[in-house]
């Protein structure tokens, strides 16, 4: 959250500033497999957002010692790209920022990867933000996720991610980069949609009990869309010809 | 009728261990993209690193040779290994010679010992998915016999993923055999396979 001082107004007849309802998510299109040399990798545009993905493995780890003989290791890395955003919000390389979001996003996948299928092996997920505009680190675990699946690592589920926030008393869904830096709260959430287990959720602001379940439902309904899209996605590379 | 599975999607209400699928809650589950003809219990993976398995054939360069025994680059997470038995007078091979062997067994999963190797001299390696071998094979070699007949090429196919490839027209059974790949879980193919080689067009 940036300064609360200069905060613009987010609701203009109880509208959002971008026209959307409280529960309409930005338009999300996605690409699989468009990496050659990757053996996974996803394109995924979400509203102004623009991230691609790209899986390597499972291949041997390196260096030796982080290998561990009974399941694969994951590295992820996400960056932004220089280019990615305008100065106040996020900046590229690997800052403070970088690390925890690669940090959380490993984390979501090593719940829904099958590990053990590779030991002594290593998967990395890279992660590159082209354009941001608020909820990157969802978009990017969106995008991961369908690049894991195009790269045919053994997994339980296809994950997929999505803020909620609050500005006043409005809980509302898929934050954009103004109202995530100028809303009461913000809150991504990893979602694994097969059993609804929840693999990240973070917080920045508060909710009420009522606001938070009303937030959970909002993304639990979401995630319908978004694992549609990102099914589609992969299903187009296999459409059967003739 | 074909659908596809995805990961996480359900593949039969009873716990049946297979390939490619996990157990979870009582029900079985597809761990990767998959492809299930209705009504039946078995899936086919679209897409995914090679699981060796006693018995695969398997093409490999040779990355180091120390010792009784030679390592071999199957591109593949593990590795394969030649063992040489101690009497042993066959001459070893050399690191960068590329070998045909078939997986004898295979050790914590990614250790996989090598047995009967043979060399392959000269021709080229390509590489595939894995997945998509048993297309590049056919049924009973179809797919296989009849690019080698209509190119007039040698063709060694590994189950990771690795293909040789020495004499007659190699350019036209590589574009066929990416043709193939590219095309794997469509009908037809093979009608059109033959169509492209008697042509000689590489498109």
């Amino acid at each position: 959250m940036a300064s609360l001082t200069n905060r613009p107004e987010l609701l203009k007849d109880g509208k959002r500033l971008d026209g959307r309802a409280f529960n309409e998510l930005r338009p999300i299109k996605i690409e699989a497999g468009i990496l050659k040399n990757a053996d996974g990798s996803a394109y995924l545009e979400w509203g102004n957002n623009k991230v691609l993905a790209a899986i390597y493995g499972p291949k041997e780890a390196v260096p030796k010692h982080f290998a561990d003989p009974a399941k694969a290791i994951i590295k992820c890395r996400y960056s932004m790209a220089p280019f990615s955003g305008l100065s106040d919000h996020g900046r590229s390389g690997p800052n403070r920022r970088a690390t925890e979001i690669s940090k959380v996003t490993k984390e979501v996948f090593e719940n829904v990867v099958m590990l053990n299928e590779f030991p002594g092996g290593e998967i990395d997920i890279f992660i590159e933000i082209l354009q941001s505009d608020g909820g990157t680190r969802a978009a990017g675990i969106t995008a991961a996720s369908v690049a894991l699946a195009n790269a045919g690592i053994h997994m339980r589920d296809i994950v997929y991610a999505v803020s909620a926030g609050r500005i006043g008393e409005h809980v509302v869904l898929d934050v954009n980069m103004i109202e995530d830096n100028y809303s009461d709260a913000d809150m991504p959430m990893a979602i694994s949609p097969r059993n609804g287990d929840v693999l990240l959720l973070q917080m920045d602001g508060g909710f009420t009990r009522e606001q938070l379940n009303e937030a959970m439902g909002m993304v639990l309904e979401a995630g319908k869309t978004i694992s549609r899209v990102q099914r589609e996605a992969l299903e187009k590379l296999y459409e059967v010809g003739e | 009728m074909r659908e596809i599975l995805f990961p996480g999607d359900v593949i039969s209400d009873r716990p049946i261990r297979m390939p490619n699928a996990t157990i979870a809650n009582g029900v079985t589950i597809a761990t990767t993209l998959a492809m299930k003809e209705s009504g039946k219990d078995h899936i086919v993976p679209l897409t995914g690193p090679w699981v060796p398995k006693a018995g695969d054939p398997v093409i490999g360069i040779v990355s180091a040779t120390r010792g009784n025994m030679s390592e071999v680059d199957l591109s593949f997470f593990g590795r394969g290994l030649i063992l040489y038995s101690k009497d042993s007078r066959d001459s070893k091979f050399l690191p960068g010679a590329a070998v045909e062997a078939t997986v004898k067994n295979v050790e914590n999963r990614k250790d996989v010992i090598l047995a009967f190797p043979t060399p392959l001299d000269g021709g080229i390696i390509v590489n595939v998915k894995p997945t998509k071998v048993p297309r590049i094979i056919g049924k009973a070699n179809t797919m296989i016999d009849q690019i080698s007949k209509l190119t007039r090429c040698k063709i060694a196919v590994g189950r990771n993923g690795m293909i040789w490839l020495d004499g007659g027209n190699v350019a036209l059974a590589i574009a066929a055999i990416m043709k193939v790949e590219r095309e794997a879980h469509t009908h037809g193919l093979t009608d059109r396979i033959r169509e492209m080689l008697e042509k000689g067009f590489i498109e």
